[in-house]
């Protein structure tokens, strides 16, 4: 974990409402899938956004985000050369165990980005599936990445692209005959949820990235937990933001 | 190199600059980032004598300037952070200020005699505006801030006590006092200002607890404004705080009454920003001429006076 000043080589809109910043920290950076950078706007902004890196090679980290607020729409508006904080990598990321060799990835919205981070570093080495749930064919983005899975399922809920369903009717349509060792997954609370009553029943092992707004970023403030099935708090910045769907309240 | 050390009721402090309670847990994080050892003191993340759960989430929100947040003292209960955080705390070398909470006076009493003897000073948290009973409701007038400090004191009898004074009061000039006289050893303040922030398409506050407390640079003039008024109405010391984000914020609370400030928000905003500002403080100090920081308390000047 370290502060970098980072230098935004590129920021540019790759889908409706979504757009991608690229920076460069100046020097390599080891980023594990799943893991996250807080950005600092600086100004009147005192909170960092906390976003999942998508992408990291060498120097160069990329960002996707989705317009939600006044600092995001702030954020899109800055061009190449401009310089920000930004605390990374932060969280525990996404792993994938020895013996899982087929893994199943199941995103929506912008949760599809963090996704993209566990094909960069498993794939090859492991038998990837994704399904990818968009709201319609303009907000469809990605795919370049998705298409290097050894099978990708695009879905829309308008049907304006592929199949008109979501991401957890998509996996569970191909279930039988495509049964994965892990389930990966991140997008809305309520595509969590139906993903692990899907899960739970096919008796399939499942680790979610959660979202929530975020204090410090680094797990002193205690301002963004989630409740555990145990009755206790976890740091979703810390101690996440993935979580063995088992172990957290969805 | 100016002599950066100040001293509050015989504890000496490397430096004028505290992690304030709440935004800096017990340390631990930040020390991942950078030796939190060179830091004059840490208060703790509000204690309870039980493990307290907290608010629902979303706890934070953000407004130009500030940030909102309603944790509702989640924290893992006295006994653990004395079983499993004070010596690591301590052996970082910082100043280690317990911040405590209570519902009902016997709860203060007994988490003062608890800490007694174990930390370096013990702060009050009477002025907390995100949970329902005590904290708060002891805060806002000064018979009760006395009463609650005089209690509080009987626990704490061989460790400096610090009054954290909350701003939504009438009069903090009056708090301040009933604090002197209920036997605080220094004050602190200001705890957060009582706010909320609209999510304008939901019609719904962000927060869940619907209001939350104001901190950040935002709230700096009426933070120093404050501060001036109640080290003038006391003699004991006072510890500064409300939007401190660099050495030149730090060193206007300094002006105004501070001996020592706290630093919040601004952790939030640049994790390294204590670092920044004790390096800060050290160059101003050299660029003025000043050779102890301590100097600084309490010279301003008021216009036409």
């Amino acid at each position: 974990m370290k502060d970098y000043i980072a230098t935004i080589v590129k920021n540019e809109k790759i889908a409706e409402n979504i757009y991608a910043v690229t920076f460069d920290v100046g020097e390599d950076v080891a980023v594990r899938a799943g893991q996250f950078g807080d950005i600092a706007l600086g100004g009147t902004r005192l909170l960092r956004r906390p976003i999942a890196v998508c992408k990291a090679e060498k120097n160069l980290v990329t960002f996707c985000y989705q317009l939600r607020g006044e600092g995001t729409r702030e954020l899109k508006e800055l061009g190449a050369g401009t310089r920000l904080n930004v605390l990374m990598p932060l969280g525990n990321g996404f792993y994938v165990e020895e013996n899982e060799k087929k893994v199943a990835l199941v995103g929506g919205g912008v949760g599809v980005f963090p996704l993209i981070s566990v094909l960069r570093a498993y794939g090859g080495a492991k038998e990837i599936s994704a399904y990818i749930g968009y709201r319609n064919a303009a907000a469809v983005c990605g795919t370049e990445e998705f298409e290097k899975a050894n099978k990708f399922v695009a879905v829309t809920d308008d049907g304006s692209y592929g199949e008109k369903m979501n991401a957890v009717q998509a996996f569970e349509k191909d279930l039988a005959n495509n049964r994965p060792d892990v389930v990966l997954a991140c997008g809305p609370t309520p595509m969590l949820r139906a993903l692990k009553a899907v899960t739970d029943k096919a008796g399939l092992a499942c680790y979610v990235s959660l979202e929530e707004r975020m204090g410090c970023g680094i797990g002193a403030c205690l301002v963004c937990v989630c409740d555990k099935t145990d009755g206790k708090k976890a740091r979703v910045c810390k101690d996440g933001p993935v979580f063995n769907a088992n172990d957290v309240l969805l | 190199m100016a002599n950066l050390s100040v001293n509050i009721c015989g504890v000496t402090l490397k430096n004028p600059v505290i992690g304030a309670s709440g935004t800096f847990g017990f340390g631990r994080e930040f020390n991942e980032l950078y030796d939190i050892g060179q830091v004059g003191g840490v208060s703790t993340k509000g204690l309870t004598l039980e493990e307290r759960a907290g608010n629902p989430v979303p706890r934070i929100a953000e407004s130009r300037g500030v940030i909102l947040n309603a944790v509702g003292l989640q924290n893992p209960g006295v006994e653990h952070f004395i079983q499993c955080d004070l010596d690591w705390l301590k052996s970082t070398g910082t100043c280690v200020i317990a911040n405590v909470a209570g519902k009902t006076l016997d709860d203060y009493y007994n988490i003062c005699k608890r800490l007694d003897g174990l930390v370096d000073m013990i702060e009050l948290n009477i002025s907390c505006p995100n949970v329902k009973s005590g904290g708060m409701a002891f805060g806002i007038r000064p018979e009760t801030v006395e009463e609650v400090t005089r209690v509080a004191k009987s626990g704490a009898k061989n460790t400096p006590l610090i009054v954290k004074l909350s701003p939504n009061v009438e009069s903090i000039a009056a708090n301040a006092q009933a604090a002197e006289r209920g036997g605080a050893d220094c004050i602190s303040l200001i705890n957060t200002l009582t706010g909320m922030a609209i999510d304008i398409e939901r019609r719904k506050p962000i927060i869940a607890n619907n209001t939350g407390g104001v901190s950040g640079a935002g709230i700096k003039p009426i933070a120093v404004r404050m501060v001036y008024e109640a080290s003038q109405a006391v003699k004991i010391p006072v510890i500064g705080m409300g939007g401190i984000t660099c050495a030149e914020d730090a060193i206007e609370f300094l002006m105004a009454g501070a001996t020592a400030v706290q630093v919040g928000t601004a952790n939030f905003t640049d994790p390294l920003a204590m670092p920044k500002i004790i390096q800060g403080l050290n160059d101003w100090c050299d660029k003025h001429g000043v050779e102890n920081v301590s100097e600084l308390t309490g010279t301003l000047q008021l216009n036409g006076k």
